[in-house]
């Protein structure tokens, strides 16, 4: 019995040695993906990606700044096929910091999305606009006319603006296409307009600032376009769904170069393993199919021509807006730390 | 002196352990850029004010829960103080980050407490009302109501052992209770109180989920978005360097206070039982409200938010692969405890034979592991490796070892070993300590050889301090998050990375399942476990 246990034993280190070895090798048809954006719905158009041409896709699921660091790190030999995230500006940075490479250029990619959406190292997958809520209680159709991010520092605005904090991707992105159309000085001084127009420090995500409009903390905020949907939606609770009845949806710029918009990305890791099979599930990623999945799960714009919003997109946000298809995507990527350094030298918390 | 296998070994451990500590200190004296000069500068300062604001106020909170729960139920019987006796510690399942989550959940515009409000009292705005638990004070709350524990278990086993000598003298005296209690209960049990505070110190400085939940920086979030943010490994590691001198400086004042401790203890004499004063009226009513308070606060409160939020939003039940995650924790906190324990037995059992002073330094430095944050510990792993692979691996022509190190069990398993070396080690040595050197010396004389005395010896000897340590260690890998969310495989999933990735991305409903079940098998664990806890702490 004894001699028995002993060999149990023995028998239970070695499995867990041999585990422990195996588990760092990888074989056969797969792709990794590096993932920052967790959405139920992109798991399943995985699944389904998997389940239509026999390529596995290995996950990790984490936030975009450490997926990034040890793509970095691991260099030419990391495991990193393609990397996803929810911001031009991270796909831009990863590329002028030299970790992507060329390759999303077939023609199926090309046709689906427009130019100002993609380079040949990272290609946007679903749009989303970032815009202004307001509270139609408070906030009159004249104060609302012809306006602009660039108004967002209109003193008029003193103590009933919400916006999330500086660090915050989607603000850098934003401030970085506002210095490329306006210049780094004229947006040094938008910012400091803007933090003096805040009704309190900046705190909370996105649906925090649409909410403080709903509870009266503020009368306009700024956030991305599918959160609201997503309040609508009744996913996040009743209480969430009146609230956002509360809030009207606004689209500045209409009257110039359009609002901002911003995608989130795939990109082509440098080095990446399974390079060939990152390329098909990119295109993948752009069939109708998917694309209509992506719209009735997370509320984004849909990236191809032929697909429309989700209802709850169309109907309470509308469609007929003019989108910025002048400001390159690129861009926000190359003016990211300079946004940055503008925004915290303004006080931006 | 010999170099023996023995001692080898264990000079190996040792250093393994100490390498990160090592690359971290070195990077001190790299170059940063110029670029951001001016503007860390001023982060410095506010990532220094943040942590020592919230370490003061969290170490006043956790000192006045502590404190103040362990010295009701140790002296007095009222209503549930059996119950409380254990079920105070249950807070240990709960960590800082999934308090934030409960905290916001509950107290956000529109969030639980609006539902409440509202279906108490009919539609109207009450959000102006509820009070918004975010930000430092947010945080302030999350970590203490975590982690009070530790001062609870501690000040609770040095209460058990005052003895009734002490009390009657204050009573002889014709002191108030409140007056023998801070002129003489107090007092003699502060040894074990600064050390539970120490440790509540060392994991709040630590601390990154509700740290970084809050968005406040600290020197740890700190050291993080500059790596992140500015791409500066040199500055990180600079930040690193203050947080390591606070770190440390903690750390010597936990280790003169432990020799105070053992002091203390070994003069305590005539060891008489005390008997508990039974609480009648008010003032039982009192002592059952404050420990109620604490225990609904620490454990049911972000309990009912988790299970108000699975029960509410039940889809993302069925979405969670359960087992998946329950087998990947288990696999960690096997495979974890074994390594550590084995590898803590073998340069214990190395010091006590080779007696050696270096190998003795080098094993004291070797256990700060435990004060040096997760996150910390993790970057500096990747940097020590890919450093390593690219200048020596490549140089010799080998094939890169990082796919080995980096994103493996392996890496993950090494990392969790150089934190948590420190328990391990320190629990094994305390149960050493209290086997004499002379059994080793009977047993050679008997014709048992080194490693008969350790097997057939040492291991039954040490048998409860090994118990103890699995379960400290079980726990922390539990609870986890740092190290195995920049760390882990593909597809490989822990019920804290579930929980903090779904809360990153705005989906704080869908991370309440992965935290419930984070409580639950936590709470069971410490339930199982709670007698032993509470028994062994009093040694």
């Amino acid at each position: 019995m004894r001699r028995y246990g002993e060999q149990m034993s023995k028998i239970t280190i070695f499995g867990l040695i041999t585990s422990l070895f195996l588990s760092t090798l990888a074989v056969a048809n797969e792709v990794n993906v590096f993932n920052a954006r967790h959405y139920k719905a992109d798991a399943e158009l995985y699944s389904k990606f998997t389940n239509m041409t026999g390529i596995k896709v290995n996950l990790i699921n984490g936030k975009s700044g450490a997926l990034e660091k040890r793509i970095i790190e691991e260099g030419s030999d990391s495991s990193a096929d393609l990397y996803i995230t929810a911001d031009a500006g991270r796909c831009g940075a990863m590329d002028a910091k030299g970790h992507l490479q060329g390759g999303l250029t077939s023609k199926a990619i090309k046709a689906a999305v427009p130019k100002t959406f993609r380079t040949s190292k990272w290609v946007g997958i679903a749009k989303r606009a970032r815009i202004i809520y307001y509270s139609p209680e408070r906030v009159t159709g004249a104060e609302l006319s012809g306006m602009t991010y660039e108004g967002l520092a209109d003193p008029k605005w003193k103590g009933r603006l919400v916006i999330r904090k500086s660090s915050n991707i989607y603000n850098k992105s934003l401030v970085a296409s506002l210095i490329e159309n306006n210049g780094k000085k004229a947006t040094a001084e938008w910012a400091k307009g803007v933090v003096a127009n805040m009704a309190r420090d900046s705190k909370g995500n996105d649906r925090a600032q649409i909410m403080a409009v709903a509870a009266g903390e503020a009368d306009i905020a700024v956030a991305n376009t599918y959160y609201l949907a997503l309040m609508l939606s009744g996913k996040k609770g009743a209480e969430q769904q009146e609230a956002a009845k509360k809030v009207k949806a606004f689209f500045p710029n209409q009257n110039d170069r359009g609002t901002h918009m911003n995608v989130s990305c795939a990109a082509l890791v440098k080095g990446a393993p399974n390079k060939a099979n990152a390329v098909k599930l990119v295109e993948f990623l752009l069939t109708p199919q998917s694309q209509e999945h992506f719209t009735n799960n997370t509320f984004e714009f849909p990236m191809i021509d032929g697909v429309s919003p989700s209802p709850l997109v169309v109907n309470n946000l509308g469609l007929d807006f003019k989108q910025d298809m002048k400001t390159k995507l690129a861009s926000y990527g190359k003016n990211q730390a300079a946004a940055l350094e503008t925004m915290t030298a303004a006080g931006w918390k | 002196m010999k170099f023996n296998s023995w001692y080898l070994t264990s000079f190996l451990i040792s250093f393994i352990v100490l390498i990160p500590i090592i690359t971290v200190f070195t990077s001190f004296f790299e170059n940063t850029s110029n670029y951001y000069e001016i503007l860390k500068n001023t982060f410095l300062i506010e990532y220094i004010l943040n942590s020592f604001f919230l370490l003061l106020s969290v170490l006043i909170l956790t000192f006045i829960l502590g404190t103040g729960t362990a010295y009701l139920v140790s002296f007095y019987k009222f209503p549930g103080s059996n119950f409380f006796k254990w079920a105070l510690i249950l807070s240990f399942a709960v960590p800082p980050y999934i308090y934030a989550y409960s905290l916001t959940a509950f107290f956000e515009n529109y969030g639980t407490a609006f539902t409440i409000l509202k279906n108490l009292f009919g539609d109207a705005n009450y959000n102006k009302n509820i009070p918004k638990f975010d930000g430092m004070f947010g945080a302030i709350l999350s970590i203490s109501f975590s982690l009070y524990a530790y001062v609870y278990i501690l000040a609770r086993a040095s209460f058990l052992y005052q003895s009734q000598n002490l009390i009657d003298l204050g009573k002889n005296l014709g002191f108030s209770k409140f007056k023998s209690f801070y002129k003489i209960i107090l007092p003699a049990a502060r040894p074990a109180i600064v050390a539970g505070l120490s440790l509540v110190a060392m994991e709040t400085l630590a601390e990154f989920g509700a740290v970084d939940f809050f968005s406040i920086n600290t020197l740890t979030t700190g050291i993080y978005n500059s790596w992140i943010t500015f791409d500066d490994l040199a500055f990180a590691n600079r930040v690193s360097f203050f947080l390591l001198i606070f770190i440390f400086s903690l750390f010597i004042l936990e280790n003169l206070s432990r020799r105070k401790a053992k002091y203390h203890l070994n003069s305590k004499g005539g060891f008489k039982q005390k008997e508990k004063i039974k609480l009648f009226g008010k003032k039982s009513f009192l002592a059952f409200t404050f420990c109620f308070t604490v225990f609904f606060i620490s454990f049911l409160f972000p309990l009912s938010q988790m299970l108000y939020w699975t029960i509410k939003f039940p889809e993302n039940l069925f979405d969670l692969q359960i087992i998946d995650l329950v087998l990947n924790t288990l696999y960690l906190v096997v495979l974890s405890s074994s390594v550590l324990l084995i590898f803590s037995l073998i340069s214990n059992y190395g010091n006590r034979v080779s007696n050696n002073k270096t190998l003795n330094i080098l094993s004291t430095l070797s256990i700060s592991g435990y004060a040096i944050p997760g996150v910390i510990l993790a970057i500096a792993f990747i940097t020590f490796i890919a450093w390593f692979d690219n200048s020596i691996i490549k140089f010799l022509g080998f094939t890169s070892i990082k796919k080995l190190f980096i994103g493996s069990i392996l890496g993950l398993v090494l990392v969790y070993f150089v934190r948590f070396y420190s328990l391990a080690f320190n629990g094994i040595k305390s149960g050493y300590e209290k086997i004499n050197i002379s059994v080793d010396e009977g047993a050679y004389l008997l014709g048992y050889s080194k490693r008969k005395t350790f097997m057939n010896i040492h291991i039954p000897f040490l048998r409860n301090s090994l118990l103890f340590i699995v379960i400290l260690i079980s726990l922390e890998i539990i609870r986890e998050l740092p190290i195995t969310l920049i760390l882990r495989p593909f597809n490989f999933e822990t019920f804290a990375t579930t929980a903090y990735i779904s809360a990153s991305e705005d989906l704080l409903e869908a991370a309440a399942v992965p935290s419930l079940f984070l409580i639950l098998i936590a709470s069971l664990f410490i339930i199982i476990t709670s007698k032993y806890i509470l028994r062994e702490l009093h040694e």
